[in-house]
């Protein structure tokens, strides 16, 4: 006998049970299957149990009872929401997806047009981080393509999406980021894979054609030009034939043009880069026509209900028929469903224009100049040194750049544990340097080619292990992970860092001088050395920018700590000795800088004072650094954008200063806040007076 | 003591207020904070963490904190009326001894007049008396509230993690380091530490 869900028992404990004043529907039994009412078996079990009793199984772990899910509780089973069919059949016997869209012609287009503009904004909306099954398989249309083949529009237009949906899943898990997609690629239970799907471009183009050919017939007929073929309109109203066409083309093309970008961009060694650029450029073209649709869309509505035009999901501004986001809720196993907030269309149409933008970007990166430099570089690299040194070396920059590649949280974590693999590094290179050379490094001797190669690689990796420690430093203020009362000790810590990569800069510097110098070069390599001691003064110059405005922030708020006792913090457990550690934990045990202590910290700042910052001038310095580097950086907008925040960095921190002067730390009505409000890293001291 | 100003919200995973006319006037002192008992208790703590939080636990989750770290899950009464709990776990962890805040909630008449900073410093007080190296915890980075009311006790972000909620929202990871029997490691100019430290370095200066 076919049962009712379980209803109307006593709560138990924390029991979350049935509500029995509502009727639940029954849910028949399938052929294989039977249901049978265990509700005495349940209860005799509760019997067996005292209060505060529990069974404990061997392998009860935290992770085991935070994935259990207790039946019947609305927060943790999808099942017992009682809105929305509970099956996709159910839904399609209701009528929810019908075949066409609609016996009016007119009527079938504008409602095709809905689903492919609301697919767009779950499409966006699954990009930014939501589920595929609450999103673009909402669609019912896509969870049984098969019904749609009678309707060619419809159908070339699902099975494009699918494999779509299919190309941008095999990218983001081949790249192995790690960066927590296992949600974007979830696709249990969906049917993505389907038959045929390299064909989808081809019916999609024969679709296109089909309108094409519309639209020309029908743009004949209004210029009263006899018609060179008899073609069935795509739609029953004369005078809505062109706009429809026109609506439908631009959709149709953008879909064709962004698949064609994901195979492209697929090709190996980089090979369909700039194919894709060219796809990229045409998505964004007809993107601008499928904007340019939405006046002629949204005077249609039929009488039908439209939402407001900033958050609509699609362009007529009505709801589309054909979805329905509560079918999969069950497949969003192991969490539990959140309601899934779908971009309005405007959002999705700037969230791909973005997207393209972002693609171009990455398409435009010249794999040949980067790979060769690289790749050159490591076969200069000759024996004496141990083939392991070389192989782990490659190893590590492919590391480094496939870190840089991520998020910037989880970029940051890495960076810090990779920082101990390069300063190991770093240390064999100036074992197995020394042994060859059996004297120090700073004795400048006839040295033959792999003693310089040697050398040069040395610095090279001590100079990028110092560029990881600061990016390491500096993206703790864009992930604010700093509070104020930790700025005084960041900043001091990244006076050491710079200092220290400023050094292994200049001797880089300075080797590759000798090197030119002794060598005698030919007149066509100076130019190519002059562009590369340009380019290495000018980034000294700005590190040492880097390194006044981080001295100069620390002393800041080093002499506001020692004179007024502000963002100073004793908390009950522990104190600033324990935070410096934990924060550079990482840095301190790779050893970079070498020491650098709390002691040293306190050493260093103790003795700060307003009067004393004024007189060293760092911020009068930096600004002198500026101006001198504004010249090698004409024409690169993104440095000059990045030296105008360091001015204005540099003049408030000055004027701040000399207030804090005039006026006194210890005044009790001053009050000194830290903003960020120029630069990423840089804090602008705020003065305010109560 | 806590300024009696109403201002911030103060649970782990929730979101964040100003709070105003809806604040219940009562005296600190009138509260009082028990450990947790018994399965007497376990409702009370349910109660709250379900009404106030959106994380869903079930209820092994529960049983799992309270029965193996009693000592470690705090209740606030006032008049009677459970208004506020934290329940927390101690264990190893990569090599490090270590306390987990798991849950932390006050109703909202109740909040911004330190209860939640009392519970949790009852259960960090306990954690150290334990022997735990540090404690940590997750907390919303929307939730300025919570950061707030760590960053006073002296926990610092260690690490931020991207969409780690359910909602898409970031959280911070919140470390709090006790101060070891290690002293700040002076060196000579050879490099070589005069006390055993925290990097499990034991060269020592004879």
């Amino acid at each position: 006998m076919a049962s009712r869900l379980v209803q109307g028992q006593e709560g138990e404990t924390g029991g979350r049970l049935a509500d029995p004043s509502i009727s639940y529907p029954i849910i028949p039994a399938g052929e294989q299957t039977v249901w049978a009412d265990v509700s005495p078996l349940i209860a005799s079990a509760c019997n067996d149990l005292q209060d505060g009793q529990l069974i404990h199984g061997e392998n009860f772990s935290l992770f085991a009872a935070m994935s259990a899910l207790e039946i019947m509780d609305p927060k943790m089973d999808a099942g017992v929401e009682k809105c929305g069919y509970y099956s996709i059949e159910e839904a399609i016997e209701n009528n929810v997806a019908p075949v066409p869209l609609s016996l009016n012609p007119t009527l079938d287009v504008q409602r095709v047009i809905d689903v492919i503009d609301h697919l767009f904004s779950c499409e966006a909306t699954w990009y930014k981080g939501h589920t595929l099954a609450q999103t673009v398989f909402s669609c019912i249309y896509l969870l049984r393509i098969e019904r749609t083949s009678s309707h060619a529009l419809l159908h070339s237009y699902c099975r494009i999406m699918r494999a779509t949906c299919n190309a941008v899943i095999s990218v983001v898990s081949d790249s192995r980021t790690h960066e927590e997609e296992d949600l974007f690629t979830m696709a249990y239970g969906l049917p993505l894979k389907g038959e045929g799907d390299e064909k989808c471009l081809s019916i999609l183009n024969s679709v296109e054609e089909t309108i094409s050919r519309q639209l020309r017939a029908c743009k004949a007929q209004s210029l009263k030009k006899k018609q060179l073929e008899d073609i069935e309109p795509l739609q029953s109203n004369p005078d809505l034939e062109e706009g429809y066409c026109r609506a439908l083309l631009c959709r149709l093309r953008f879909r064709k043009h962004y698949y064609l970008v994901l195979t492209s961009m697929k090709k190996p060694q980089g090979k369909g880069l700039e194919l894709a650029r060219k796809h990229v450029a045409s998505c964004l073209s007809e993107l601008t026509h499928i904007t340019k649709s939405q006046e002629f869309l949204r005077a249609l509505s039929y009488g039908f209900h439209q939402d407001d035009i900033q958050s609509s999901t699609t362009a007529s501004g009505c709801r589309p028929i054909g979805f329905d986001a509560s079918l999969n809720n069950r497949f969003s196993a192991p969490t539990p469903p959140r309601a899934t907030h779908i971009l309005s269309w405007k959002e999705a149409v700037s969230y791909f224009q973005k997207l393209l933008s972002d693609l171009d970007f990455v398409c435009s990166l010249n794999t040949d100049l980067v790979l060769d430099d690289v790749f050159c570089f490591i076969v200069q690299f000759q024996k004496p040194q141990p083939d392991l040194v070389a192989r782990a070396h490659l190893q590590l920059i492919i590391n480094l750049l496939k870190i840089l590649c991520a998020n910037t949280a989880w970029q940051r974590r890495k960076l810090g544990k990779i920082l101990q693999d390069w300063s190991v590094l770093s240390l064999q290179l100036e074992i197995a340097f020394k042994r060859e050379i059996g004297e120090t490094l700073n004795v400048m001797v006839d040295e033959n080619m792999s003693t310089k190669v040697s050398k040069h690689l040395l610095r090279w990796t001590e100079e990028r292990t110092y560029w990881i420690a600061s990016r390491f430093l500096t993206l703790g203020f864009e992930l604010e992970l700093y509070s104020p009362y930790d700025y005084c000790m960041v900043y001091w810590f990244m006076y050491l860092v710079f200092m220290k990569l400023l050094e292994k800069i200049q001797l880089q510097s300075a080797a590759n001088n000798e090197n030119s110098q002794r060598k005698g070069k030919k007149k066509k390599d100076h130019g190519k050395d002059q562009i590369r001691d340009a380019s290495f003064s000018s980034s000294t110059l700005l590190i040492h920018c880097y390194i006044c405005l981080s001295e100069g922030l620390a002393m800041i708020l080093a002499a506001l700590r020692n004179e007024s006792k502000a963002f100073h913090m004793v908390g009950p457990f522990n104190g600033e000795e324990e935070r410096f550690i934990q924060h550079f934990d990482l840095l301190l045990k790779a050893h970079v800088p070498e020491h650098a202590t709390y002691y040293l910290f306190k050493e260093s700042t103790g003795h700060a004072r307003i009067s004393s910052i004024i007189k060293d001038n760092c911020f009068r310095e930096a600004q002198k650094i500026i101006t001198s580097l504004r010249g090698s950086y004409a024409g690169n907008s993104d440095k000059l954008i990045e030296l105008q925040q360091l001015e204005q960095v540099a003049e408030r921190n000055r004027v701040a200063l000399s207030v804090i002067d005039q006026i006194g730390a210890r005044d009790p009505s001053l009050t000194v806040s830290f903003e960020f409000t120029h630069h990423p890293h840089f804090a602008i001291a705020v003065i305010k007076r109560s | 003591m806590e300024a009696a100003a109403p201002v911030v919200v103060v649970d782990a995973a929730g979101t964040t207020e100003v709070e105003g006319e809806e604040s219940e006037v009562f005296s600190p002192s009138d509260v009082e904070y028990i450990s947790y008992g018994g399965e007497h208790h376990l409702p009370l703590i349910m109660g709250l963490v379900d009404q106030e939080l959106s994380e869903p636990y079930s209820i092994f989750t529960y049983r799992y904190f309270v029965y193996l770290w009693p000592n470690l899950t705090f209740l606030a009464f006032h008049r009677g009326r459970c208004v506020g709990t934290v329940v927390s776990k101690i264990g190893e962890h990569r090599n490090t001894f270590r306390g987990y805040i798991a849950m932390l909630v006050v109703i909202k008449p109740y909040r911004g007049r330190g209860i939640a900073t009392e519970l949790v410093t009852r259960s960090i007080r306990v954690m150290m008396e334990s022997g735990c190296e540090e404690v940590a915890l997750e907390a919303e980075v929307t939730n300025k509230g919570a950061l707030a009311l760590y960053g006073r006790l002296g926990f610092i972000r260690a690490k931020r993690l991207y969409r780690y909620y359910l909602n898409g929202v970031d959280a911070f990871r919140l470390k709090l380091l006790f101060p070891q029997w290690h002293h700040s490691p002076t060196t000579n100019k050879d490099g070589v530490h005069l006390h055993d430290n925290q990097y499990g370095e034991t060269q020592i200066v004879p």
